[in-house]
């Protein structure tokens, strides 16, 4: 095949993804930053800093993301590592169980936690027949619950990546940590943490930029009261049109999520080579 | 490495409660979605089909299930076709601007999916397309497009070019060496990238309730029904929905398993 023919085969795709992605998305950010009278402009930017609201909804944003990243890695990280120990079976059974929420609808997994976190639901009606609380504890409709939905829908994201780290790494640097008299605990964090080390970093960053564009998790388990980031943008499309406000959030949006991203991509060379 | 049985104990309780954080939630929508209550207690007091009744007996539902089937249909083949048309040429072929059209193809994956839905939005609505089934389907055919492409990049890679040579040399045209050759091999590849296209596209939710205007798939109808207020009849609605991928990803396991591609398709990304 020769070169012209290659590019005839990307030519379809490539006039459907200017059309209907780059000309959006170009077009957003002129909104952002052109007036109709005046040409370029950074008013919109200004306007976002008057506004206490937009500022509160980014440190929410922020905050939550965190959180639920660093529950993300509490969680993720002892599981993958007690899944490169299991048995063959148990394995594909443990990889099973991973990879099938991660396909099932974010709505379902999200719809799930109204359910368990409930006031008659599972989690409180365990906590008080434990007789550790007397009236039901409110997690549904705050940040808490918000946060544990989220963190609930990113695991497999974490989880996955670095699970093929870990099975990545030989028995044998291990076995040799440990026949030159190392005690367990130096084995772990001497050897293999550090060779988990960038497929963790890169897992984390990818969980962090998925959290910061999140929308249907604050918006059903917050109930409208933890706005983030995406809620306020569509409350600027769908409900106060203000579009050209809501292009200068989603600039800075986009330009802070693939500044992340090529960090990922950094990392995530070094853990696959 | 954890070789005192402490710390391995308590490593299996960390995995397990891992693995239960997961599916728990999921198996417990199963059996509420057979609840004869109307409130969201577990265990459910009984057993009745009345919600799914509900469901099938409401032609909101009904409609919202059919366009989300014929989006999902319509988006995932055309995902699949230029997808694969692409796969193809970035990997057999060498041409300038190979790695930044790559790059862009993969990208809908990376910019987070609110920022596709409001650029979207706004031009859509600046060309008069908002609300139109064309936007809806080319949206999520874009949005599809990278699930394609990681699938069957993997598979073009993997077959052997010499095959593809030899059928050339024989005089094969290059249709008959796609249609008669190429395809047979990768018909499980081919199987598993147009399932995640359409679990994906009939999954969709944010762009669609962003663009979709007058049109309702079954996830917008659910997204706004839970904003509102909650109905059991939504547990029928995630019963289902995790009934299909349970179906989706067992026919692709059987599928790929026979294949024996299962394992890199699974871990390579």
């Amino acid at each position: 095949m020769n070169r012209s023919t290659g590019f005839a085969f990307i030519a379809p795709l490539l006039v459907l993804m200017v059309v209907a992605f780059n000309l959006p998305i170009i077009y957003m950010l002129g909104l952002a930053f052109w007036d109709k009278g005046r040409g370029f402009t950074l008013e919109h930017y200004e306007g976002l800093l008057e506004a206490p609201v937009y500022l509160r909804v980014l440190g929410n944003t922020l905050r939550i993301s965190l959180i639920a990243t660093i529950a993300n890695v509490a969680i993720g990280y002892p599981l993958a590592h007690w899944m490169r120990g299991l048995g063959r079976r148990a394995r594909l059974i443990a990889i099973a169980l991973v990879v099938l929420p991660f396909w099932v609808s974010i709505l379902v997994r999200t719809y799930a936690w109204i359910v368990v976190l409930g006031n008659g639901g599972l989690v409180n009606r365990s906590l008080q027949w434990l007789g550790l609380t007397d009236a039901p504890v409110q997690f549904l409709y705050n940040e808490l619950g918000v946060t544990i939905g989220m963190a609930n829908v990113l695991l497999p994201f974490l989880v996955l990546p670095l699970f093929a780290a870990m099975i990545r790494i030989d028995d044998r640097l291990l076995q040799a940590a440990a026949s030159l008299g190392a005690p367990p605990r130096t084995i772990f964090w001497k050897v293999y943490f550090p060779l988990t080390l960038p497929a963790l970093a890169a897992g984390t960053l990818l969980v962090f930029i998925l959290c910061l564009g999140f929308y249907v998790t604050p918006a059903v388990l917050g109930g409208g009261r933890v706005p983030m980031i995406s809620n306020l943008l569509d409350t600027l499309i769908n409900q106060i049109p203000r579009w050209e406000q809501a292009s200068a959030i989603s600039t800075i949006l986009l330009i802070v999520a693939l500044v992340i991203f090529a960090g990922y991509r950094r990392l995530d060379r070094k853990a696959s080579a | 490495m954890t070789s005192t049985p402490w710390s391995r104990r308590l490593l299996a309780a960390a995995g397990i409660f891992g693995l239960v954080f997961l599916t728990v939630p999921l198996l417990i929508v199963i059996p509420m979605s057979f609840s004869p209550a109307r409130a969201l207690t577990f265990p459910p007091p009984g057993f009745s089909l009345r919600w799914y009744q509900a469901l099938f007996g409401d032609p909101r539902w009904m409609e919202a299930m059919s366009t989300s089937t014929i989006v999902a249909v319509l988006s995932s083949v055309a995902a699949l076709v230029l997808g694969s048309l692409a796969a193809y040429g970035l990997r057999r072929g060498s041409f300038a601007g190979r790695d930044w059209a790559e790059g862009n193809f993969m990208s809908p994956l990376i910019v987070p999916t609110i920022i596709v839905a409001i650029a979207l939005y706004l031009s859509l609505a600046k060309v008069g397309l908002l609300g139109s089934f064309v936007g809806l389907v080319a949206a999520h055919t874009v949005l599809n497009v990278p699930l394609v492409m990681m699938v069957m990049g993997v598979a073009v890679r993997d077959f052997d070019l010499r095959i593809e040579q030899v059928a050339w040399s024989l005089g094969a045209s290059w249709s008959y060496t796609v249609i008669k050759v190429m395809l047979p091999n990768l018909a499980p590849s081919v199987f598993a990238a147009w399932i995640f296209a359409f679990i994906g596209s009939f999954d969709e939710v944010i762009v669609t309730s962003f663009i979709a205007g007058k049109y309702e798939t079954v996830p917008k109808k659910m997204f706004n029904e839970l904003i509102l207020e909650v109905n059991p009849t939504i547990t029928a609605v995630a019963t289902l929905l995790i009934a299909v991928t349970v179906l989706a990803l067992a026919a692709v396991t059987l599928v790929l398993g026979r294949a024996g591609k299962l394992g890199q398709t699974l871990v390579e990304r």
